[in-house]
């Protein structure tokens, strides 16, 4: 406006922050496309990596496992009353282990099992199928609850691989029945506020309505929440937060460790690839958890398809 | 031996030969895994939330530094972004905010007091000693000329016009807190805590 001029008296137009707005805080699942996309970023990473046969085969399973959504796509989730319920109390929704799963879930795991036994596999894993294919639905349940509370015997690792991704199947499924919008974070914001799960990986966004964000990627419903960057996932700590790469890579995948609890865990940087994906770059980055190990810090949790004591 | 969703794990080749991968006929992965990891090495950076320095809307800045704080290393600052975490500006810099990084390695930067006598025509570098005792001086003196105790009307105002203080605008409230203190119980009125732009 020109001094002595009259202001415009147009409406405005636009965005009065000018673009600069909040994160959303927690981002649901599409199960559509959330197996489909780890196993293509999977099939992608795996020529040339030392862990290509295994990569290989953890796509294989991915893609499965988009195959599965259809088993339990019409499993109606937890009633909006219960759902309301839980939220108000600040408790998960879908508590991994309190939650009743639907009997339906198995439907899952058969056609995982399906899926994979089509294409070719070591010896050990198709003994592994065959034996959940003639284990009762008791014994798939004692293992499921065993997975999903957290105390699986190691001679059990094998069949609950394919637990774990049936598991993930269903609970993805159910996550994203929720109504987003009532969804709040726990008062421990390292856990899923859909399930109270641990998360794979951290993905620091770079494109959307507010890049460079951090969201936290569950390990079993594949529910996306913010967690402030350069802030300790599992103890809150600010002051000895530091970031671990390898020196010379692309720094894609690096380790954020915490000398206040001695753990870490892994952040993705989207800016680096695009096509990166929480759940298999952290499989196809194993290096980096050997090389913090060695280091002398634990990771936070481990991923539920790579279970290690 | 048990393994949980949940706990804390170390990785190892050991370790992942024991592991579900191990137990599907993937055990030598593990092994693949951990010698081509011997050719390489971890490099630490620190992620360092701050203010920047510029004006009163006080964006959150993140402050990236090589070299791990804790082992006496020489901390060195690579990078500076806008902290997407931050209310006030999530993520966005200005101009003047996004070339941070310059002004911290700018070799024009002062990083000393410097001082020019009256008449004298170069800057010198002087003590902190000196400068804070001629700045108390020149102040001393200023206020013990200029101080207005009583106005006209023979009320009580305390008041010291003739000097200024120009504080930062990226204070915290504790500092902004102690700034007032100092300048107001000398009775100094010119007196802003922020540098504005």
């Amino acid at each position: 406006m020109k001094q002595g001029g009259a202001p415009s008296t147009g409406k405005w137009q636009g965005s009065a922050t000018g673009g600069v707005t909040s994160p959303d805080a927690v981002v649901l699942p599409d199960p559509r496309a959330r197996f489909a996309a780890t196993a293509a970023r999977l099939a992608s990473l795996a020529p040339g990596n030392p862990m290509e046969d295994w990569l290989s085969f953890m796509a294989r399973l991915a893609l499965a496992q988009q195959q599965a959504v259809e088993a339990v796509w019409d499993i109606l989730g937890a009633t909006p009353a219960t759902v309301d319920q839980a939220i108000d109390a600040r408790m998960p929704p879908l508590a991994a282990d309190g939650h009743r799963r639907d009997p339906a879930w198995r439907m899952a795991l058969v056609r995982i099992l399906y899926e994979i036994e089509a294409g070719p596999l070591p010896a050990r894993a198709r003994a592994v199928t065959a034996e959940l294919r003639a284990a009762g639905p008791a014994a798939i349940e004692a293992l499921a609850e065993h997975f999903l509370r957290g105390d699986v015997g190691i001679e059990e690792a094998g069949p609950a691989l394919y637990v774990a991704a049936a598991l993930q199947v269903y609970f993805t499924t159910l996550a994203a029945k929720l109504p987003a919008g009532k969804l709040r974070p726990l008062e421990q914001p390292g856990l899923c506020p859909c399930c109270g799960s641990t998360p794979s990986a951290g993905l620091v966004t770079a494109t959307g309505k507010t890049p460079g964000i951090r969201y936290l990627h569950c390990s079993l419903c594949s529910t996306a929440w913010v967690h402030v960057r350069a802030t300790c996932i599992t103890c809150e700590d600010t002051r000895s937060v530091a970031l671990e790469g390898i020196e010379g890579d692309t720094g894609l995948v690096k380790a954020e460790t915490c000398n206040a609890c001695h753990t870490y865990s892994k952040v993705i940087y989207q800016k680096q690839d695009m096509k990166a994906d929480p759940y298999a770059d952290d499989l196809a980055s194993l290096g980096i958890d050997i090389l913090v190990a060695e280091a002398g810090w634990s990771r936070h949790a481990p991923n539920p398809l790579l279970l290690v004591a | 031996m048990n393994v949980n969703r949940r706990g804390f794990i170390k990785l190892t080749a050991a370790g992942l030969a024991a592991s579900g991968m191990g137990a599907l006929g993937f055990g030598h992965v593990g092994e693949a895994l951990a010698s081509s990891v011997r050719a390489f090495k971890l490099a630490a950076a620190k992620e360092t939330r701050n203010t920047c320095t510029y004006c009163s809307v006080a964006c959150g800045i993140l402050i990236y530094s090589m070299g791990d704080r804790a082992k006496n290393a020489h901390s060195n600052i690579i990078h500076i972004e806008g902290d997407p975490d931050h209310p006030v500006n999530r993520g966005t810099l200005c101009p003047k905010g996004s070339a941070l990084l310059d002004i911290v390695h700018a070799p024009t930067r002062l990083t000393a007091p410097r001082y020019r006598a009256a008449g004298a025509g170069e800057f010198k570098e002087v003590s902190w000693d000196f400068a804070l005792d001629r700045i108390a001086r020149l102040m001393k003196d200023d206020r013990d000329k200029n101080f207005i105790a009583k106005n006209k009307e023979g009320v009580t105002v305390n008041r010291w016009t003739s000097v200024g203080m120009l504080a930062a605008s990226a204070s915290s409230s504790e500092t902004a807190f102690l700034t007032w203190k100092v300048a107001r119980s000398l009775g100094m009125v010119v007196f802003d805590n922020q540098a504005r732009v």
